[in-house]
Formats: structure tokens, C-alpha cells, sequence
């Protein structure tokens, strides 16, 4: 979105690799910067900027709806795939494991998931039903979609990191393969959510396919909206 | 060698079968004076007897192999050194604390004039032995507890259990051992072990968890050694500023691989040696039986120890080795070679030489290195007889190779990459030789053929190890 050219590579020991265990991460010259936080300050000092253009109130507003889609989105993510039985044993055990050899694919997608849960636990998920963490990822959703109501972009003409944090995990949400669909159909309620992802997915990375081979890969590995 | 005892001919009550535990202690007769003596030196003796005092939990047919010579002695010296060797080989079976050998004549129905009973008075070692040490270095302090369990089954199996918890990492091992009964060359061992390093040369860190098993055997003069190990490999970075060909290594991996090694040595002493000579090859393969790391791995090591005049020692020793991927998959860090240090090439840092990133050193997939010393006592000889053996001087040249081979070339091309860039060193120094195990070093060094990107460390450096070149 800041038009700075980027590579996109995937490796299957990414999460091990970045400094603080999570990603994305970016590798610049000789510096390793991992997740958004830090990566929006690092290219801010870089001198480019999506939230220039925004003033303060508008600015706490933008990191308080960042804050809610980090703690409501990534957690119900987390929660689906590690703690709903029937997903993890389906699904998140066969694809964290898929890159190492028995009996190692086992091992690391149980230590991963003994982790999860028990920061669930620590933030008081672990107790919630599917039920409970749809209805809020539900209401996310709802709030998400009253801010953004007929606009292109959540703060009017231009997009900001928020809509780049949203798209993230509403794109995840509506392409990725679960048992059942009923995240993505949480999602689907709102259509102006999804003409959104729609939109910044036909302006960001439609047009850049034939720059990035990487790009091209992933986009065949997830199906485009429908 | 233990205490042998000669009795006078007096008839006493001696019990007991062939062999198997005596219930009783044997009673001593002091050696009277007699009237008439009899020559024993080259008398013709039959053993016709030999008892075992002191047998406990021991299984017999362990005890029968090893003492099975004594019953081809002839006269009385070899029935004395035969003795002796047998209670050599019960010590070595590290299931004994005390072995001692009683001769005597034979008495009872059943005795012939000239035969001979043999008596070994073994006192076995406790069930359990326990050891509690702490341990500071590298910045790290730690609690190591070990358990050991001799003679476990009866059959000089060994099974150790070694347990450190430190500052900073944990690591344990379990190993158990077993000899062949009547050949304790033979034997095989299990181990299953989690040990963690840091390198700071090349900002890694790395925690191996793994089982392996291993057989070792004997044939003719060289000693084989046949192992199996399954590894799970965790490496990370040591610190923030780790550069990103070590960061690019992180994460984990599973090594499965089957290793054979050979041994020939002659040496009289494994360090400081005086003569002989040593071969070790060893070759791994790895990735056929499972695991995601797939490699081809040939090392070996070389010396040859001369004695001059004046007890002056030249050794000669040689090392190399490669690593040969397999697949498509480039080699990992922690397989590859590392060279430089006080214990390889002196004069440059600890593994500091060759490919490198950053300062960080990769390690490389071939190498050779060589060395020439000479050793002599301290001059004008100080503390001689005593302590001053312990301490040498000696004068060395080193040089060795590390480096990455472009697999597709011909050998002539290998041997050109290996030959060109040659990091050398000569200088002199101190060796003081710690028990028959490790040995320190005091230099003065002159490195020479330094590469860009190499590590020096000229003029003093210090070196403690086993492995030296």
C-alpha cells in the first residue's frame, strides 16, 4: 500500500527465524523488523507513511479499532484452529506439521498447541464454547462495519495501516479451508466487509501477479473471493 | 597386582564346587617353616580349582569367560601371570571394586600331587553410586547430578543417568551399556540425551534431543564401531544481531542417520604419545531411515608419533573431511565443518576460519588440516621425575583448509579449491598433560596465510581439550 517494493517468501521455519517468534517479518538491508507494530515504525522512520494524512483524535481512533481486531479476530483465529477439537485434529495438526518428517511434525504441532492454549487460559478464552467465539467475532465484525459503512477505505479516500490489519484477517477468514464455514459466513453477513476485501484485492494484488512470482503462488494456493 | 598367597602343603577343610559363591571365607594359614621346601618355579602344576569369594548379584557365566585361561597354565609363573590377567579382565569389567588372587594347592579326594587351587577374592560394587557437583563456567552455573547403576542385571550391564540444571540450559542424558559375556570388546550401548550449546562464533545456539544405539566390535587390530542416532535439532540465534544466513538455519530439524567408525590405534598413551600411530575414518550417512537432513559425511584423522634423542618426540598428524548433501536441500549449519583454534589450526580464534557472514562463521562442507610438533622435556629439566614430566615444550606448524565445494566439478577442481588459500601457522609453546585424558596449552603463535574474514589470535594463546591437531 505505500507502493515500496517487497518480496514475499515463505518458509516453513518463518516463525523460528523472526526475532520475537511471530510473523510477518522483514528482512531490510541488514535489519530483521517483525511484526506490524514495529514494521509500521520502522517504515515510518524510513519516511513513508499511510496515516499521514490523519490527525490525532482520528489517529486514536485508528489504534483503538487495530487494538479490537487484534485482540477479537486473532484470538477467535487462534481459538478456531487450536482449540476447537475436531479443527486441530483435522486440519491444524496435517498443515503445522506438513514441512517435518515423523515423528517431528507431531511433536512440534503439540508443543504449538499446548502454547496456545495456555495463553488462552491466561486471557480467559479457554473457557468460551464455538458458540461464544462466534457470536464475537459477530460482533467485531458488526462494529467494523459500522465504521467503515459506505466508504472505500476506513478513513475515507485513502487506506491507513488499519485497513491493511483488516484485510489481512478478513481475506484469511473468507479463503482459508476449515471443517465448517460458519466463520466465514460470520464474515459474509456484512457485504460491505467483503466488497471491502474485494476491493483492496483487486487494486493491491491483481495487478502486481506478474511482478512476483511469489505472489502468483499464493495466490493459487487460496482461492480468490467469490 | 594384588595379593597372592602360597600355602604350605597342610591338609585344611576346603568346601565348594568347581566354581559359584563360596558361602564362606576361606581361612588364612600362616606359612610355617618347613623342614624340606620344594621348588615350585618350573614344577609342572595342574589348576584344578578356582573359587570365586564374594559373588553377589554377578551372573556365572561372565565370570567363567573371563577366567577360562587360568585353566591352561602350566607351571607356576604362568598359573601367577595367568591370575593376573584374569583379574586385569574382571577390573576392566567395571563391576568389581577389589579383585584379589589366592593360590594355593589343592586339597581334598579328588587332589593330584601338583594341583593347584586358584581363589579370586572379589568384593563387587554397590547397586547404586551416586555424585553431586556444581559447576561455573561460561558464564553459567549449574547442578550436575549423576547416577550410576553397575552390574545392573547380573551381567556387567551399566546403565548412567547424568542430570544438569544450570542458569541458563538443562540437559540430561541416559545410557545404558552392555559387553558380550566372554568378549568385552564386544558390547553395545543405548543412549538417549538432550544437550544444549552456544557457539558464539557463529551466533547459534543449539539444542539436540536424540537417541542413539551403537555397537562396538573388535576385528583383528582395528576396534568398529556401527551407530544408529536420531536427532531433533533445534537452532536458534544466540543474539538480536545474529546475521541472517545463521537466522536463516533457525527452527527445527530431525537428522536420522547410521555412522561407522574405525580405529587403529597403536599409540602407548593417547595424549603426549611417545610412539605409534593412530587412524580414526569415520563416515555418516544420513537420511535413508527417516529424518529431513540428508547427507553424505567422510572424515578422518591421522598421526604418527616418532621418538628422537634426548626423549624429544616428532608427531605428525593429519585431518579432513567432507560433507556431501544429498537431495536438493543445502547442507544445515550444524553439520558442517568448523575449523581454527587452539586445538586445530593455532593462531586463529575458535572456529574462525573460512565462510563467514557477518562475522558469523558458517562452517564449511570440506576441509583438511595438518601439523607437525615437536616435543621436548623443559629445558634444563626443573621438577625432573616429578612434576616437571608433565609439562613439555613444543614447537609446531600448522595448516589447514575449510571451504565449500562445488559438487559438480571434477575431483582436480576439488583439490585446487582445497589447496589455494591455505591458512598456516608455526610458533611454540607449553603442554601440560592432565591424566591420561586432556591436555592444556600455552602458545606463542605466528599465524600466517590469514584470509579475509578470518579470526587471529596471534601472539599468546591458551587451549585446554582432549582432540588436538
Amino acid at each position: 500500500m505505500c507502493n515500496l517494493p517487497v518480496r514475499v517468501i515463505c518458509r516453513a521455519n518463518a516463525e523460528y527465524m523472526s526475532p520475537s517468534g511471530k510473523v510477518p517479518f522483514i528482512h531490510v538491508g541488514n535489519q530483521v523488523v517483525s511484526e506490524l507494530g514495529p514494521i509500521v515504525q520502522f517504515v515510518k522512520a524510513k519516511g513513508h507513511s499511510l496515516s499521514d494524512g490523519l490527525d490525532e483524535v482520528q489517529k486514536a481512533e485508528m489504534k483503538a479499532y487495530m487494538e479490537l481486531v487484534n485482540n477479537m479476530l486473532l484470538t477467535a483465529e487462534l481459538y478456531l484452529q487450536w482449540c476447537d477439537d475436531v479443527t486441530v485434529e483435522e486440519i491444524t495438526h496435517p498443515r503445522y506439521g506438513s514441512p517435518y518428517p515423523w515423528p517431528l511434525n507431531r511433536i512440534l504441532s503439540y508443543q504449538k498447541q499446548w502454547e496456545v492454549r495456555r495463553k488462552m487460559k491466561a486471557i480467559g478464552w479457554a473457557g468460551k464454547t464455538l458458540e461464544q467465539v462466534l457470536e464475537d467475532v459477530d460482533q467485531c465484525c458488526h462494529a467494523l462495519s459500522q465504521r467503515l459503512g459506505t466508504q472505500p477505505y476506513f478513513f475515507n479516500k485513502h487506506p491507513t495501516e488499519l485497513d491493511a490489519l483488516v484485510f489481512g484477517h478478513l481475506f484469511t477468514i473468507l479463503t482459508t479451508q476449515l471443517i465448517t464455514d460458519e466463520l466465514s459466513e460470520k464474515v459474509k453477513n456484512y457485504s460491505n466487509l467483503t466488497a471491502f476485501c474485494r476491493r483492496i484485492e483487486q487494486q493491491y494484488f491483481e495487478g502486481h501477479d506478474k511482478d512476483s512470482s511469489a505472489i502468483a503462488a499464493r495466490s493459487s494456493k487460496r482461492p480468490l473471493l467469490r | 597386582m594384588g595379593t597372592v598367597h602360597a600355602r604350605s602343603l597342610e591338609p585344611l577343610p576346603m568346601a565348594g564346587p568347581d566354581f559359584g559363591a563360596l558361602g564362606e571365607e576361606a581361612e588364612l594359614v600362616e606359612v610355617e617353616p618347613e623342614s624340606k621346601q620344594e621348588i615350585l618355579e618350573n614344577k609342572d602344576v595342574v589348576v584344578q580349582h578356582v573359587h570365586f569369594d564374594g559373588l553377589g548379584r554377578t551372573k556365572d557365566d561372565i565370570i567363567m569367560y573371563e577366567i577360562s585361561d587360568v585353566f591352561k597354565a602350566k607351571n607356576l609363573i604362568d598359573v601367577m601371570r595367568k591370575s593376573h590377567e584374569a583379574r586385569e579382565k574382571l577390573l576392566r569389567l567395571g563391576i568389581f571394586r577389589q579383585v584379589d588372587v589366592l593360590i594355593d594347592t589343592c586339597q581334598g579326594d579328588d587332589a593330584l600331587p601338583n594341583g593347584l587351587d586358584v581363589t579370586f577374592e572379589v568384593t563387587e560394587l554397590r547397586r547404586l553410586t551416586g555424585s553431586y557437583n556444581t559447576m561455573v563456567g561460561n558464564n553459567e552455573g549449574s547442578m550436575v547430578l549423576g547416577l550410576k547403576f553397575p552390574n545392573l542385571l547380573g551381567r556387567a550391564e551399566k546403565v548412567t543417568f547424568q542430570f544438569s540444571y544450570g542458569t541458563k540450559e538443562t540437559s540430561y542424558g541416559l545410557s545404558f551399556f552392555k559387553p558380550r559375556p566372554g568378549n568385552f570388546e564386544r558390547n553395545f550401548a543405548v543412549n538417549v540425551y538432550k544437550v544444549t550449546g552456544q557457539f558464539p562464533w557463529s551466533s547459534l545456539r543449539e539444542t539436540d534431543r536424540g537417541i542413539s544405539t551403537e555397537f562396538n566390535f573388535p576385528i583383528w587390530k582395528t576396534n568398529h564401531t556401527l551407530k544408529w542416532e536420531g536427532v531433533w535439532r533445534e537452532l536458534g540465534c544466540l543474539a538480536r544481531t545474529a546475521s541472517f544466513s545463521v537466522r536463516e538455519e533457525s527452527g527445527h530439524s530431525l537428522k536420522s542417520s547410521l555412522s561407522h567408525a574405525m580405529v587403529i590405534d597403536s599409540r602407548n598413551s593417547s595424549i603426549l604419545p611417545k610412539c605409534g600411530a593412530l587412524l580414526k575414518i569415520n563416515q555418516e550417512l544420513a537420511g535413508y531411515v527417516g529424518g529431513d537432513v540428508s547427507f553424505l559425511k567422510e572424515d578422518f584423522e591421522f598421526q604418527l608419533n616418532k621418538q628422537l634423542l634426548w626423549d624429544s618426540v616428532v608427531s605428525a598428524s593429519f585431518w579432513g573431511g567432507m560433507l556431501v548433501p544429498i537431495g536438493d536441500r543445502p547442507s544445515s549449519i550444524a553439520d558442517r565443518f568448523y575449523l581454527g583454534g587452539p586445538t586445530s589450526v593455532r593462531g586463529f580464534s575458535m572456529y574462525s576460519i573460512g565462510p563467514q557472514s557477518e562475522g558469523d562463521y558458517l562452517g564449511g562442507e570440506a576441509y583438511w588440516a595438518g601439523g607437525v610438533h615437536l616435543y621436548t622435556p623443559l629445558p634444563f629439566r626443573p621438577g625432573r621425575g616429578g612434576f616437571g614430566d608433565l609439562f613439555r615444550t613444543h614447537f609446531f606448524l600448522n595448516a589447514g583448509n575449510l571451504c565449500n565445494l562445488n559438487y559438480g566439478d571434477g575431483p582436480r577442481a576439488h583439490l585446487q579449491r582445497l589447496a589455494e588459500c591455505i591458512r598456516w601457522s608455526y610458533g611454540a609453546g607449553i603442554v601440560l598433560r592432565l591424566g591420561n585424558i586432556a591436555r592444556l596449552e600455552l602458545n606463542y603463535c605466528f599465524p600466517m596465510g590469514v584470509q579475509a574474514g578470518d579470526r587471529i589470535c596471534d601472539g599468546v594463546q591458551f587451549g585446554a581439550g582432549i582432540r588436538f591437531l
